[in-house]
């Protein structure tokens, strides 16, 4: 398991293995999106409260449950990086930034665009939407942070603590609407009867749909990293060597 | 594993145990201040002084609703099925306000107990389901409840 463990570790032996899995990776993507924003879109039924505004849940509950992923995934890469000085847990743990700060900020968008009709707001200052916004500017200073550092490892070091310590916001947001009262309702609890709240014909499009939008991070971070490999390998052989093949 | 790397993973385990136990205990001590609304029951316990600006959430009472003939006003008791608080506001209701629905209304008490809202704002629950289905489900229940008002009398048929 070490030996595994210390392989994934190598920026180089990364790059080749993704570079192998990224064309199945974008057509499961590709058919799981069509699939279900076609479904989602066209073919779920109205609610019987909301009426057709209940299709913006097919992208709000996607996006803000992988937002919720980002930052564990990056504390976890930063503990590595502190630990065991992977060097590709901290290319991660660079990349998934961006990318968690986008998504976190779709989920406040999407969030805010289903308030005003459902709710009569756009915002409420309730715990979910509140820590979902201290999580937004958590990301914002992560990426601040990094770009204020000049050295790799320093940047590395002062980031990895800032993602574990922010990691601590996590299951605040998932259960600030059991802990307090919230204007954000809480998660469903999903239904195998078709004739009860919540039935497969409402979840079953979401379960694709949340399927879709995490392989889209996972491409969306595997390419990201690949940049960085490259970037921070330039001096390296095995790169050098790749870019002598694809220019010849 | 290396003497070093367990040392640097116990400090992070360690810093990260007690940061959760200090922000658990803030947010322990500040729950009620993190709370969106008030529920008519603390307001009945008296946890509101008049004129204070709060939210009040609660569900509107069966039968409450009361529109003006010729202005937008509108009365509704909010409840939690515990207490009561009657509430008056003057503007647009939400699309989903209707009575037995989830409601947040923003405003302060009066000295005289009337809740005046300046906003109300719709809450919504985490039940989804087209129009078939609720129908579908209204139906199965009506027939429920005739069911044990034939059984019942019958019971009492046979009393008799």
């Amino acid at each position: 398991m070490w030996v595994w463990f210390a392989k994934l570790g190598s920026p180089r032996w990364f790059y080749e293995l993704s570079g192998k899995w990224l064309p199945w990776l974008y057509a499961a993507m590709t058919l799981l999106m069509l699939v279900g924003l076609t479904w989602a879109l066209l073919f779920v039924p109205e609610d019987y409260q909301q009426g057709h505004t209940i299709r913006i849940m097919y992208v709000h509950v996607p996006v803000a449950s992988i937002s919720l992923a980002c930052f564990p995934l990056m504390a976890v890469a930063g503990a590595i990086t502190l630990v065991w000085k992977m060097k590709l847990a901290d290319m991660v743990a660079k990349c998934v930034a961006p990318i968690g700060l986008w998504f976190t900020g779709l989920a406040l968008a999407t969030g805010a665009i289903w308030g005003q009709p459902i709710w009569g707001t756009w915002w409420a200052w309730d715990a979910r939407l509140t820590s979902m916004l201290i999580q937004f500017f958590l990301f914002v200073g992560v990426i601040a942070l990094r770009s204020a550092i000049e050295s790799t490892d320093a940047a590395a070091k002062a980031c990895a603590v800032l993602a574990i310590v922010g990691a601590i916001n996590v299951p605040i947001i998932k259960y600030s609407v059991e802990w307090w009262n919230t204007l954000h309702q809480p998660a469903s609890s999903i239904s195998f009867d078709s004739a009860a709240p919540n039935p497969p014909e409402v979840w079953v499009p979401l379960l694709i749909m949340i399927g879709a939008v995490y392989l889209l991070f996972i491409i969306s971070l595997i390419l990201r990293t690949r940049n960085e490999i490259l970037i921070r390998e330039r001096r390296s052989q095995w790169v050098t060597d790749l870019i002598t093949r694809s220019q010849s | 594993m290396k003497s070093h790397r367990k040392k640097t993973l116990g400090i992070i385990l360690f810093i990260a145990a007690g940061l959760s136990v200090a922000i658990g205990l803030s947010l322990y001590a500040l729950s009620s201040n993190i709370d969106l609304f008030y529920t008519p029951t603390q307001v009945a316990a008296g946890e509101v002084t008049p004129g204070q600006r709060i939210r009040v959430g609660g569900m509107v009472k069966e039968g409450s609703v009361k529109h003006s003939e010729e202005q937008l006003q509108v009365n509704f008791i909010t409840t939690d099925y515990a207490h009561d608080v009657d509430v008056q506001y003057s503007g647009i209701l939400p699309d989903l306000f209707r009575e037995g629905q989830g409601i947040v209304a923003e405003g302060s008490m009066t000295p005289e107990g009337q809740f005046v809202a300046s906003r109300v704002l719709a809450k919504h629950d985490e039940n989804y389901m087209s129009v078939e289905v609720k129908a579908a489900m209204d139906a199965a229940e009506r027939q429920r409840v005739m069911g044990q008002i034939q059984e019942q009398g019958q019971s009492q048929g046979n009393y008799q």
